[in-house]
């Protein structure tokens, strides 16, 4: 359908911002002077002119006559183009704005009824979309993961857009309603749109807003899929792991499904798993052996293929260098006899942040680092008022622990009654830390998260570690250890569209397709839009693999596509909207003198070495 | 050499010594010398015969003549004189340039080489400069080789200067020239051609034998120096003319002055003068040994 005023913006008045500026013409004389003084010959005596006359010459006076030398008129040319460079002349351009959404969410990747791809559909329609608008006519082409955003600037026509559209795969991050809601609300409430063009699997509730036209492809898809695939170890001292897979079954009807967990191509271990529709399930596998990644399939397969593979990775069952960082070194002797753990002490004075390198976690006790530390930490009584972390801390006199989170890992199987620590400190309020354990007078146990790593800090002495001779506090100890290495969690977490912070040393991260990116430790990575294994790359080709899956199972469902809701404020009027836009054509002209003066300079060289080998 | 220019080393005096001039005719010379004379003498070169008189010398009867007419004869002989040779050397403003083409210091060079060969002849020779500055009195002849350096110092104290018309300056010259002789003109000829034809003619008309010596610069001739937009100025007149050399320009400048030189000899040719060009990026000597004969020198 062609869009409304297709044929009426044809007119392209042009103007001067400074026409005060054209009165620099004036130095056209001055250039003339200028030419003439540079181009005076040079004066040279001969024996006779008589042969000189024969050959051409003309009598002259002092200046002469300016030749006609056709760099005297790139210069004026030049001049006369500066003047109105100047001047700031501008065309006025009438052109339409358009907004096209494209949904590239990983919905848009299943096969509808037809056979047909959800996204290549998108795309044909939106291609029609662009042809029938006008050449002049700006679009900004915006997609939805992992957030939505506009791909590029503003396209200056139709056909630019067009071949960015062209260019465009569908990711296998989901959308995020909410956001591409609110994008839409925006985009249908700004004035300076004459229309606004989504595609996407999400429908739109009516009544649509008179500047968006949208196609949804929200047909529902019969489809199944795996969610999150956790690993854990039960025990430190366990020599298998413990694998999850959740599977969602989205179709119309009950089904029987089958996940294979496998590793290196080798089947490891398979289950059965009957789902209603709608359903959510798991399939346990309590004794995968040790792999260094794994791999989940859902047979069978459907129309979003996407969702039927699931990775994890087994860095759970390393070996665990704990950095233990003491005046007292000796503290740590006990943990060394912790199954699985490696213990290096150090005393402060000794300590280096490059020590942290070749630990997952650290332990400062009565010590805390100047720098903030890149594994995660367990700071025991930390002195207060550090630079980095900012304790406030009081002297317990009493430090029985009186309430805590029930549903904390840290907590769990924790018989607080019997821990009785013997001296310690209240923590006051931290600003990024959270009490899990509290005293009378304020927490014991706090614990928060920084730079995608996990601190915890205890008012009260842990250590020495005595295994069995003090069981709460030992318990309360591993329970530490197990959250700070991740053990007990999703060791898989990491979800398509969810940004993380590049870890430590990792210099290079080469994404499942193999396509490699240069990233600096400590920023966000957004560009979490495949699923597979990411391969974190440090200094010396140190590789760590992280399993990225699309572990959400709302987004799998495509049986139930949430609806959005655009709330537009079309106060500001709903005609279709043209934008006269004051094109400067300073630039142009800029350009072209520029190249106007290099091509005199070219000349003037050429002729200069010229003259240089004829002197010679 | 003695204060003579670099060029004058002993191999070159020796060749000059193996020259002498050579003219068309014969001139009635001054004192006793090698070239046949108009006058009658002594030479073995016979000339008329005359009836015997009383007092002539009686072993110039000839006695053959005698014997078939039965009267008696005198033969009279050729005399044997010193050739007056005239050396006339541009000095105006047009030889001292262009720089570097050495066009005035080679004529001096010449003529000195001209003036020697004369002297070593036993001939009377007197240079004249035409034009110039730094110039002594003029002398008149001068006789015996030993002149040779009064005359060298005294050329070498010149500088070309100013502008000459040739036929005006040829004429005031002739006007003190008493008797006839072998003339040479050393000049850069880039003049007026009506000014080069009358001078030279008016030597021919007074029964000279006149070489025309043309010294053309061997960078003036290339055009060397001048490129792009120049303004040349004429060094005599002070005329500016601009003209945009290129290599267009320089190949029809060069074609003109060769065109100059042809035109000067057609006229030489014509009016029975030797002539000669010396283009002076060629060696002064080759040139010289090469020229004897334009010259009019001969062994």
């Amino acid at each position: 359908m062609p869009w409304p005023n297709s044929a009426s913006f044809t007119e392209s008045p042009m103007g001067l911002l400074f026409p005060g500026a054209l009165a620099f013409f004036a130095l056209t004389p001055l250039l003339v002077l200028a030419y003439l003084a540079r181009e005076r010959p040079r004066r040279v005596s001969v024996s006779s002119i008589m042969i000189f006359r024969s050959i051409g010459g003309r009598a002259g006076g002092r200046f002469g006559r300016p030749k006609l030398d056709w760099l005297f008129f790139v210069e004026l040319l030049i001049l006369s183009l500066a003047v109105l460079a100047m001047a700031g002349p501008f065309i006025i351009e009438s052109s339409r704005q358009f907004a096209v959404v494209v949904d590239n969410s990983v919905a848009m990747q299943a096969r509808m009824a037809d056979g047909t791809v959800r996204f290549a559909v998108a795309l044909d329609r939106i291609n029609i979309e662009l042809k029938e608008m006008n050449d002049g006519d700006h679009v900004t082409v915006y997609v939805t993961t992992p957030a939505p955003h506009p791909i590029a600037a503003t396209f200056q026509s139709p056909g630019a857009a067009r071949s960015a559209v062209d260019r465009l795969t569908a990711t296998d991050a989901p959308a995020d309603p909410a956001a591409l809601a609110a994008l839409l609300a925006q985009l249908a409430s700004d004035t300076r749109l004459n229309n606004v063009i989504y595609a996407g699997a999400y429908p739109v509730t009516p009544p649509l807003p008179s500047r968006l036209r949208v196609y949804a492809f929200d047909a529902p898809v019969p489809n199944a899929a795996l969610g999150s695939f956790t690993l854990r170890r039960d025990s430190f001292t366990a020599t298998t792991l413990h694998g999850r897979v959740a599977v969602g079954n989205y179709g119309a009807s009950p089904q029987t499904f089958t996940v294979m967990v496998s590793a290196n191509g080798r089947t490891l271990a398979q289950q059965r798993l009957e789902l209603q529709p709608d359903e959510v399930g798991a399939a346990d596998f309590p004794n995968l052996p040790l792999e260094d990644t794994y791999r989940a399939d859902l047979k069978p397969t459907d129309d979003l293929p996407v969702d039927n593979v699931a990775w994890a990775t087994n860095a759970a069952v390393r070996s665990i260098a704990v950095l233990f960082v003491s005046p007292s070194p000796a503290d740590a002797n006990g943990l060394q006899s912790i199954p699985g753990i490696k213990v290096t002490a150090r005393t402060p004075d000794a300590y280096t942040p490059d020590d942290l390198a070749r630990a997952d976690v650290a332990i400062f006790e009565y010590a805390v680092p100047k720098v903030m530390p890149t594994v995660n930490t367990l700071l025991v009584m930390p002195p207060p008022e550090d630079p980095i972390f900012d304790f406030v801390t009081s002297p317990a006199s009493k430090t029985d622990v009186t309430s805590w989170r029930t549903t904390d890992p840290i907590t769990d199987a924790v018989n607080f009654r019997l821990l009785n620590p013997r001296v310690g400190e209240f923590f006051g309020v931290h600003p990024w830390m959270q009490a899990v354990a509290s005293g009378t007078d304020g927490a014991l146990i706090i614990r928060g998260e920084r730079q995608n790593h996990r601190f915890i800090a205890t008012g009260f002495n842990l250590f020495p570690y005595l295994g069995r001779e003090n069981l709460p506090m030992s318990i309360l100890t591993l329970n530490m250890l197990s959250y700070l290495v991740g053990l007990g969690s999703n060791s898989a977490g990491y979800r398509t569209g969810q940004p993380w912070i590049v870890p430590a040393g990792t210099e290079t991260i080469a994404m499942p397709s193999g396509r490699r990116v240069g990233v600096q430790s400590g920023t966000v990575f957004a560009d979490v839009t495949e699923t597979g294994l990411y391969q974190l790359i440090g200094d010396g080709g140190v590789t760590t693999l992280r399993a990225v899956n699309l572990d959400d199972l709302t987004a799998s469902d495509l049986k139930n596509s949430p609806a959005l809701k655009i709330e537009a404020d079309e106060s500001g009027g709903v005609a279709p909207t043209v934008t006269m836009e004051h094109k400067s054509l300073s630039g142009d002209i800029l350009r072209v003198i520029v190249a106007l003066a290099l091509l005199e300079a070219l000349v003037v060289y050429s002729r200069r070495r010229r003259v240089a080998v004829v002197r010679a | 050499m003695l204060g003579l220019p670099a060029e004058f080393n002993s191999d070159f005096l020796a060749r000059l010594e193996q020259l002498r001039i050579k003219t068309r005719r014969e001139y009635a010379g001054s004192g006793k010398g090698g070239h046949l004379s108009p006058r009658r003498g002594t030479s073995l070169e016979f000339n008329d015969f005359r009836h015997y008189t009383l007092g002539d010398d009686v072993r110039f009867i000839d006695w053959g003549l005698y014997g078939r007419t039965d009267k008696l004869y005198i033969k009279l002989f050729k005399e044997e004189e010193g050739l007056l040779s005239y050396i006339f050397l541009d000095a105006s403003a047009s030889m001292g340039l262009p720089d570097g083409d050495r066009k005035f210091e080679l004529s001096v060079v010449l003529a000195l080489a001209l003036a020697y060969v004369a002297l070593t002849s036993g001939d009377r020779v007197m240079v004249r400069v035409l034009g110039g500055e730094g110039k002594t009195a003029d002398i008149g002849f001068v006789y015996g080789r030993h002149r040779i350096i009064d005359l060298a110092r005294r050329l070498a104290a010149i500088r070309p200067s100013g502008s000459i018309d040739l036929a005006h300056a040829l004429a005031g010259e002739l006007v003190t020239i008493r008797r006839a002789g072998k003339v040479f003109v050393i000049s850069d000829y880039l003049m007026a051609p009506d000014s080069i034809s009358r001078g030279l003619g008016l030597f021919t008309a007074a029964n000279m034998d006149v070489t025309a010596v043309q010294i053309v610069g061997g960078r003036e001739l290339e055009g060397a120096g001048l490129s792009g937009d120049v303004e040349v100025v004429d060094s005599e007149s002070g005329e500016v003319v601009r003209i945009a050399m290129g290599p267009r320009e320089r190949e029809r400048h060069r074609e003109s002055l060769k065109r100059m030189s042809l035109d000067l000899r057609a006229f030489c040719l014509r009016n029975g003068l030797h002539y000669t060009l010396y283009d002076t990026a060629t060696s002064f000597h080759e040139f010289f040994l090469r020229a004897v004969a334009e010259l009019g020198l001969v062994h």
